[in-house]
């Protein structure tokens, strides 16, 4: 009657034990965006004249995003969408511990419009949609 | 004659009842205002038009225009001139005698006691002006008369008529079954033969007669004569029998027999033939003219759609019809007259096909349908449902250089819509209508409406199309 009770016991401790270790690894792999803006161009790993409308005088518009922690390197998605349309689909690589990234579009006239930058992991889990307007 | 034939066979039911009715209408007209001098001029005026219709295909172009001139002006002479007479021929009558008595009768039991009553009246030596208008008007020859408006009796004629009475002097106006006026003044004969026991009261009654159609009847309070004026002619009736005819000849009740009688069958036979042919004549030239091809663009119209779904697609708004008649039809075809109704009541959410068939298709009488392009319509329905979508501002216009919008905020952020499904499922993003960037201060609140595009859209209960947008600009680094 002993050893099923203290068997019992012992897996109880077991499981406790083991879910701080298990859990920690599960969050260990969640990489989380701290900054998402929209800007005219990057300086030193730092967005230059953040804004929400772009001239196409200025011909480019930049997304950049800051992620930390990234606990291994992973791939993440720009999606620029003109107008419910997607425009284009753009692959970064996050390293770790901290990364910072950025894509950019060239802007023509056929372009002016509302846009949205969808920023998404993988298996297209959306971290952010920046939303700007492209204007003469 | 085998074209003959074929115009008869290709007649329908509705065409001869078409032509059956205008034909009554137009022998009502005869029988309602023969013998009237309005009737007169409207033939006169039938005659000239025919002229004037000879003269165009001979190609006689002042004589066509001086014709029609005429005719323009005979119109308006008829309207004009004659509208008393026209409205006493209407007014006379009782809407059965309108549509469908074909005699001018008056109620016999009316004459039967004017009869009576002036017979008693002569016996008293009462005197006594009775006035049976024509078919003319009489407004402009009596004057001063006193309005009465009262059933015939023999207790009304003989108190009008009693000496103490104060329109006991004048003519009583009797039309029909009523005492029209009293007390009214007749013009006076100016003739110097007329014997010399008759008395001022037998001068009006004659004077009106020679006027007008009427007829006079004059009881003298000296003798008791009975004396009828018609035309130029003074008569004393004494039997009552030979009065009560006058009068029922008068009002054209009377049995005529003989030659007369038979003359006047004669006369309306003659219109009913004559309105058949005429308006069989104007139906075939309306109807069955030359042939006029017209192709038509009509809008296509949806009925009895579920309320619960909407059009979102259709492949084409609008159907040409072309469409075969007589010119004289084509020409007065009005829009509203040519109609194609798509029945929705079995369609389906998603695509459905129409085909455009001669039941769907309204057209004005004799008009034919040649063809339909295109004959098929794809009609996409979808059903309707409810949507959250995130609203975004579209800018337009540009900040001086110098200037970025740094930030840019819209209150509420999302909005619901109420829209088909299929189509909302495909949409993500609701856009403000264009919001103008040129005259934005350094920061600040404006307001834009959300642009629902398509404009099926609808804003759902409880969400606004317009939103608040705060805004903040700073300078650019360079």
């Amino acid at each position: 009657m002993k050893y099923p009770t203290f068997l019992f016991l012992l897996l109880t401790l077991g499981f406790f034990l083991l879910l701080p270790i298990n859990a920690g690894s599960q969050s260990g792999n969640v990489i989380g965006l701290v900054e998402a803006v929209m800007c005219e161009d990057t300086k030193g790993s730092a967005p230059q004249n953040i804004t929400t409308v772009f001239s196409i005088e200025r011909r480019t518009a930049v997304c950049f995003t800051v992620f930390d922690p990234v606990p291994q390197q992973v791939v993440i998605y720009h999606h620029w969408i003109h107008r419910d349309k997607p425009s284009a689909r753009i692959k970064l690589n996050l390293k770790p511990p901290r990364w910072s990234t950025y894509s950019s579009i060239q802007l023509r006239a056929e372009d002016i419009g509302p846009w949205r930058v969808e920023i998404t992991d993988s298996q297209g889990n959306i971290f952010d949609v920046l939303r700007f307007s492209v204007t003469e | 004659m085998d074209n003959f034939l074929f115009l008869i066979s290709s007649l329908r039911w509705q065409d001869i009842v078409d032509i059956g009715l205008v034909s009554y209408i137009l022998l009502r007209f005869y029988v309602l205002f023969r013998g009237t001098n309005a009737f007169r001029v409207l033939i006169g005026i039938i005659i000239l038009w025919f002229f004037q219709q000879v003269a165009v295909s001979m190609g006689l172009i002042v004589t066509s225009w001086v014709v029609q001139g005429v005719v323009a002006l005979g119109a308006i002479i008829i309207i004009v001139i004659f509208r008393n007479e026209i409205r006493n021929v209407l007014l006379a009558r009782n809407l059965k005698s309108i549509f469908w008595d074909f005699s001018s009768k008056t109620v016999i039991t009316a004459i039967e006691t004017i009869v009576q009553s002036v017979h008693e009246m002569a016996q008293q030596k009462c005197g006594a002006l009775l006035v049976f208008p024509g078919k003319e008007d009489l407004e402009e020859v009596v004057q001063g008369g006193i309005p009465w408006q009262g059933a015939i009796s023999r207790e009304m004629i003989m108190s009008i008529f009693w000496p103490d009475n104060p329109v006991h002097d004048g003519a009583a106006v009797i039309q029909g079954n009523q005492i029209k006026e009293v007390a009214a003044i007749l013009p006076l004969s100016r003739r110097d033969d007329l014997p010399s026991y008759y008395g001022t009261r037998h001068r009006a009654a004659l004077g009106l007669a020679e006027a007008t159609d009427a007829l006079v009847i004059a009881v003298s309070e000296e003798r008791g004569d009975v004396v009828v004026a018609r035309g130029s002619e003074l008569k004393i009736v004494k039997q009552k029998r030979r009065l009560e005819q006058i009068l029922l000849e008068h009002m054209g009740v009377a049995v005529k027999k003989g030659r007369e009688s038979r003359k006047e069958k004669l006369a309306f036979i003659a219109a009913a033939l004559f309105s058949v042919i005429f308006t069989t004549g104007v139906w075939f030239s309306v109807s069955r003219g030359v042939d006029t091809l017209v192709t038509l663009q009509v809008p296509l119209e949806y009925t009895k759609r579920d309320l619960s779904m909407e059009i979102v697609n259709t492949s084409v708004n609008t159907v040409n019809l072309e469409l075969e008649g007589s010119g004289a039809l084509i020409k007065s075809m009005r829009p509203d007259q040519v109609q194609i109704r798509l029945d929705l009541s079995k369609s389906i959410a998603g695509p459905n096909t129409f085909s455009i068939t001669r039941n769907s298709i309204s057209l004005p009488p004799g008009v034919v349908l040649k063809g339909v392009t295109p004959s098929v319509v794809e009609v996409e329905l979808d059903v309707l449902i409810k949507k959250e979508l995130p609203v975004q501002i579209d800018w337009t216009g540009r900040l001086p250089d110098h200037f970025i919008l740094e930030q840019a905020t819209v209150m509420p952020k999302t909005v619901e819509i109420i829209g088909g499904k299929r189509m909302l499922e495909k949409m993500q993003t609701l856009y403000t209508e264009k919001v103008p960037l040129d005259n934005l201060d350094v920061e600040g609140v404006i307001a834009a409406n959300v642009a629902l595009n398509p404009a099926s859209l609808k804003i759902a209960s409880g969400s606004e199309e317009r939103v608040t947008i705060k805004y903040l600009t700073r300078l650019r680094n360079q």
